[in-house]
């Protein structure tokens, strides 16, 4: 009883922890995603004011 | 600026946490009758009050976007909604696992897990609902509604759920073994909790950024697309 | 009084548009009736539990049926621009929201009124001889359900997924209002004392006061901005 109390509490731990870190990638991956979309949009403007002028 | 207080909130909140991790593991005695698991509490109540508090920020944030109309309140209102999801997850997963040890079952719907099951219902619904209108107003303005009615829902839901576990004793588990606690050992839990909601402001600031970025991207395109 | 006089004309119109077409009750009917067919596939269990368990079952069939009704609330306005008008008539939008509960209230209620009986005809369950307080619970709950269901439906009525985002946002929020009416209809059928089970009553009147009031407060600025 007490060996697997004590896999359980660690199994438990870890879940814990790996469910902050694969929130913590993700949100990582998006603040990636959206720096390059945002540049991508910047740079789309300013070839169409180029273009306009 | 806000680089140092997001790297600075997590270095405090990973600190923290690794000392309280210490503590838990070596200093804490095992309790008496649930042994090693019982453990899990200091992460379990903790991320259970950090997601409620989240969710009743979150509903005053929106009420401030309905009467401000400004999106930037939104903006952080939705982000504190997603961390505090993420730490109500934690809070179900750890609770179920502790559930396993002690009764062999992976799920028992006694009060607080099934309210909790409920409460993340409803905010997948909010979720579900932003991702389905386009337009930022009518997006902050629909989720803000809906954050004031899973708030005040919540409560009943709550009280609703006791009241009727208390009538059909089902395997009840009495996961806050918080009541008889020595002091000594109620300390990191505390600790944890400081050291959560740590964290998860400097996921909320993150996030904030983002959604900002979001809507930055989705005003310039419209600006692109209209000449 | 005015007010009285703008909710009562909207719930008219919406249930001289239902009589006359009749679309939504048939379909809440038959929905209820198919239901009641898979339940008696899924259970197949002795007299004595199936009075234990008719409570949640009935008010699973009302939930379940009363959603087909709430859906047609808000979107049948959608068509030719209907829903625009009716925003910029001197209608507030609290006056036509209410009006709308009341006409869905109407219709859950004639939908729960023939289910309920063939549920008992179906299942073999004697109806309570304090049928009048049956009755009572009916009305509390389906008010809930009506209540919550038409100002989600006001909300999802732009929406690509309306039949979809419905069921899932107004279900998890009807939590305490179902485990109520369950809860009180299980007492009544299986005979047993009511006045232990009061608690529930008062949840089901706190639900209801509380949303109505929130839900006329919010509605505005759910339907305008």
């Amino acid at each position: 009883m007490s060996s697997q109390n004590y896999t359980f509490m660690f199994i438990g731990f870890t879940v814990a922890w790996l469910i902050i870190i694969v929130y913590v990638i993700s949100i990582a991956l998006r603040e990636k995603r959206l720096r390059e979309e945002l540049d991508r949009v910047k740079r789309m403007v300013e070839e169409n004011e180029k273009a306009k002028r | 600026m806000r680089q140092k207080i997001i790297l600075s909130l997590s270095v405090i909140a990973g600190l923290i946490l690794s000392w309280d991790l210490y503590r838990i593991f070596l200093l804490v005695p095992d309790e008496a009758n649930q042994g090693a698991i019982f453990r899990i509490i200091y992460f379990h109540v903790p991320a259970a009050i950090t997601s409620f508090t989240g969710f009743y920020v979150a509903m005053f944030t929106a009420i401030g976007y309905l009467v401000t109309k400004n999106l930037r309140l939104d903006s952080i209102a939705a982000s504190i909604n997603e961390v505090s999801l993420a730490f109500a997850s934690i809070t179900l997963v750890t609770g179920s696992i502790w559930g396993h040890v002690i009764w062999g079952i992976w799920w028992t719907w006694d009060p607080r897990l099934t309210s909790y099951f409920v409460c993340l219902l409803i905010y997948f619904g909010y979720f579900m609902l932003r991702r389905a209108i386009d337009d930022p107003t009518a997006r902050a303005r629909l989720s803000a509604v809906l954050s004031i009615f899973a708030c005040i829902d919540i409560v009943l839901v709550w009280k609703s759920i006791e009241w009727f576990r208390t009538q059909h004793p089902g395997p009840v588990l009495e996961i806050r073994g918080g009541g008889g606690m020595a002091p000594g050992m109620e300390a990191p839990l505390w600790w944890n909790f400081l050291a959560l909601l740590m964290l998860s402001t400097a996921l909320i600031l993150i996030r904030t950024r983002q959604q900002d970025m979001k809507l930055e991207i989705d005003a310039l395109r419209r600006h692109a697309h209209a000449f | 009084m005015k007010f009285l006089r703008r909710t009562l004309a909207i719930a008219a119109k919406d249930l001289r548009s239902e009589i006359r077409s009749k679309e939504a009750v048939n379909a809440s009917v038959s929905f209820a009736l198919v239901i009641l067919l898979l339940f008696s596939f899924a259970f197949d269990l002795e007299p004595e539990q199936i009075r234990d368990i008719a409570g949640g079952l009935l008010w699973l069939i009302f939930a379940f049926a009363g959603t087909l009704i709430l859906n047609r609330s808000f979107a049948r306005e959608l068509t030719n621009d209907c829903l625009d008008a009716l925003l910029a008539s001197p209608v507030s939008g609290a006056e036509l929201f209410f009006g709308k509960c009341l006409a869905n209230y109407v219709l859950m209620v004639i939908v729960e009124c023939i289910s309920l009986p063939v549920f008992a005809i179906f299942y073999n369950v004697r109806l309570p001889q304090r049928l009048a307080l049956l009755f009572v619970v009916m009305l509390l709950g389906s008010w809930g359900i009506t209540v919550i269901g038409t100002l989600f439906s006001a909300m999802t009525v732009n929406l690509r997924l309306r039949e979809l985002m419905l069921p899932t946002l107004v279900y998890p929020m009807l939590v305490p209002a179902l485990i109520g009416a369950i809860e009180l209809t299980r007492t009544l059928i299986i005979g047993a004392p009511l006045a232990e089970n009061l608690i529930w009553f008062r949840i089901l009147i706190a639900f209801n006061v509380i949303f109505t009031i929130l839900s006329l407060a919010l509605v505005e600025i759910v339907l305008v901005g």
